[in-house]
């Protein structure tokens, strides 16, 4: 069953087209990833899709609803920044948010209690969120935008500009979401190896879909595996018409899949004395279909 | 109502929590009344005694009319400044994008809006109301000629303000967005409101066209009421110590307890019905702003990020 449904969306500026005519639909539980790079429409639709900007044609549904304040609920949403007020506590943070969804006194105090144990907020819970460091204050995030227990968690670029421990310690709180709730999440990110892990993963590039389908099926269908091979002369490929390019002490082929490797092993097993092989990834796909280099 | 509750208290407190702006907004009232009694004291009260002059003033009579002058020109011009100070917090939250956060609730945006409205008015009675209270304590020191119907007025007076200056910041806020914008702004109110609501200079010193144009400005109305509600203990007094009551109502002319309009004197109840019918309007105003599709008007399309994807195009 698909939660999120769009058909024909657009949400133009004078214009500009920020997002222009595009379909996509996310499954219940799904992890989803809209790829792009910035200024590419992400943003927009999601923008649209949590109704704080009116679309300019096409249909746009929640859980089989037209945008209101009713589906609304279904969302939480971490924003690319924290937005949380850094002056005030972890709990009157979320205290104050949480009361913007009806919850609050002892309804309140059980979902903090819940919350707290999911995310380790427990220590943290009394200290000014401007005091947290960069990892808590994005469990912290996580944990306003599934306050109210959503159906979809919209993370919007959420680790962009993260070290690398505190992208780990997002995505740990993330998969464990995930794992305890069944959450659908739906991610925007400019980085190919957060689209990777994705189920379902929408590339979209000057506000145009280019691709729809699962990772596996984009690298199958817009990547080349590569093989690299070593200790082989260049004039023993070209002796046997096999195009290459160098790559610093290796010798890099390009090939079609991985049958295609086993073939070419099979045909020439003397020139297979140390290689490996290794499968395209999203930024090949990325590239592919947009002519853009992405960011790993 | 608990969501609204909830945004109020919120913005209430974030105000209250950010020291760089709260300390200086209480702190500036009670500076702007230290220099006014210690810069423009000897001022006033030549003044008094030369609109007097060929009568004798009782020293205390004379503190207690410009103490009255200088509490009431700082509440008069604090209602407006204070205002915009305090709507900082709703032109932060589109920059850090809190704002965002509380649109993607169930709460529209109508409710959002007339939180910060409320919140804006209840930070601005509270500065404003400790400035008064300051100023009630030099009046105490100075020499206390307020009944209690003085004080009664004045702090009606004082909530008609803070509900025009709350209105006419909330009016001009909402087309900012940026922190630079405000601070602009603010500045531009701080130095120029106190000129243009008759609260550092008496009306009737300026020229005649100065004085009619400065008329047609709703600020200058609860100026006069504040002049009236405060000073006019004090110069009822006068009378007590054998002061004509020609002399008398000169000096209510001369600092401004009486307005006059092209040469006709303002009643009381007309300067409480343009403060309060300009109060209306901005509010209507308000409310107009935000009937209109909202996002369009409050939520600016960022232009860098579409810039960056026009390239990309």
């Amino acid at each position: 069953m698909n939660v999120i449904e769009t058909s024909h969306l657009k949400k133009y500026y004078g214009e500009v087209k920020a997002v222009d005519d595009i379909s996509f639909s996310v499954g219940e539980g799904e992890f989803f990833a809209f790829l792009g790079v910035n200024g590419a429409g992400k943003s927009t639709t999601i923008s649209v899709l949590c109704g704080r900007e009116p679309k300019t044609a096409g249909y746009i549904t929640i859980g089989g609803r037209e945008i209101d304040a009713e589906t609304k609920r279904s969302l939480g949403v971490v924003f690319q920044e924290s937005v949380l007020d850094r002056s005030l506590t972890v709990k009157k943070n979320l205290a104050c948010r949480a009361a913007l969804y009806g919850i609050y006194g002892k309804a309140f105090a059980e979902r903090l209690k819940e919350l707290s144990a999911q995310f380790s907020l427990d220590e943290i819970l009394s200290r000014p969120v401007g005091k947290l460091s960069g990892g808590q204050r994005r469990r912290v995030d996580i944990a306003r935008a599934v306050l109210h227990s959503p159906r979809i968690l919209i993370l919007d670029e959420p680790t962009t500009g993260l070290d690398p421990q505190t992208r780990r310690d997002v995505w740990d709180a993330v998969h464990s979401l995930r794992k305890e709730t069944g959450t659908t999440v739906f991610l925007t990110t400019h980085y190919m190896e957060e689209a990777a892990d994705a189920d379902h993963v929408v590339i979209i590039d000057g506000g145009k879909i280019k691709a729809d389908d699962s990772p596996l099926a984009l690298k199958d269908r817009y990547a080349f595996d590569v093989i690299t091979l070593y200790h082989v002369r260049e004039a023993e490929l070209e002796n046997r018409s096999i195009p290459f390019e160098r790559a610093g002490t290796g010798l890099r082929i390009p090939i079609r899949n991985s049958m295609a490797a086993t073939e070419m092993i099979c045909a020439f097993p003397e020139l297979f004395k140390d290689y490996e092989v290794t499968k395209g990834g999203m930024d090949d796909v990325f590239l592919a279909v947009t002519g853009k280099r992405g960011e790993v | 109502m608990r969501e609204f509750s909830a945004l109020v208290r919120r913005h209430c407190s974030v105000f209250f929590k950010d020291k760089s702006v709260f300390f200086p907004s209480l702190i500036t009232p009670l500076i702007l009344l230290f220099l006014f009694i210690a810069f423009l004291g000897n001022v006033y009260r030549d003044s008094i005694r030369s609109v007097a002059a060929g009568f004798e003033i009782s020293d205390g009579l004379v503190e207690s009319i410009a103490g009255g002058w200088l509490v009431s020109s700082l509440v008069a011009v604090c209602a407006v400044t204070v205002a915009f100070t305090a709507n900082t917090v709703m032109v932060q939250d589109k920059v850090s994008g809190a704002r965002n956060d509380f649109l993607v609730s169930p709460v529209s945006g109508r409710l959002l809006a007339l939180s910060y409205f409320v919140s804006t008015y209840l930070v601005t009675a509270f500065m404003c109301f400790v400035a008064l209270g300051a100023g009630f304590i030099y009046l105490g020191i100075a020499g206390w000629h307020l009944s209690a119907a003085d004080v009664f007025l004045t702090v009606l007076d004082l909530l008609l303000m803070i509900l025009f200056g709350t209105a006419f910041s909330f009016a001009v806020c909402s087309f900012l967005h940026s922190q630079g914008g405000i601070a602009a702004v603010q500045a531009t109110v701080s130095s120029a409101y106190g000129f243009l609501c008759g609260a550092y200079m008496p009306l009737s010193n300026l020229a005649e066209w100065l004085k009619n144009l400065l008329m047609f400005l709703p600020g200058t109305y609860g100026t006069g009421l504040t002049h009236l509600h405060l000073m006019g203990g004090a110069m009822e007094a006068m009378r007590g110590e054998g002061i004509p009551a020609e002399v008398v109502q000169g000096m209510r002319e001369g600092f401004d307890c009486t307005l006059t309009f092209f040469g006709s004197a303002v009643p009381v109840w007309v300067c409480y019905t343009v403060l309060a019918a300009a109060g209306a309007a901005l509010l209507a105003l308000c409310v107009l702003l935000y009937l209109r599709p909202l996002r369009k008007s409050l939520d600016k399309i960022d232009p860098i990020m579409y810039d960056r994807g026009r390239r990309n195009r």
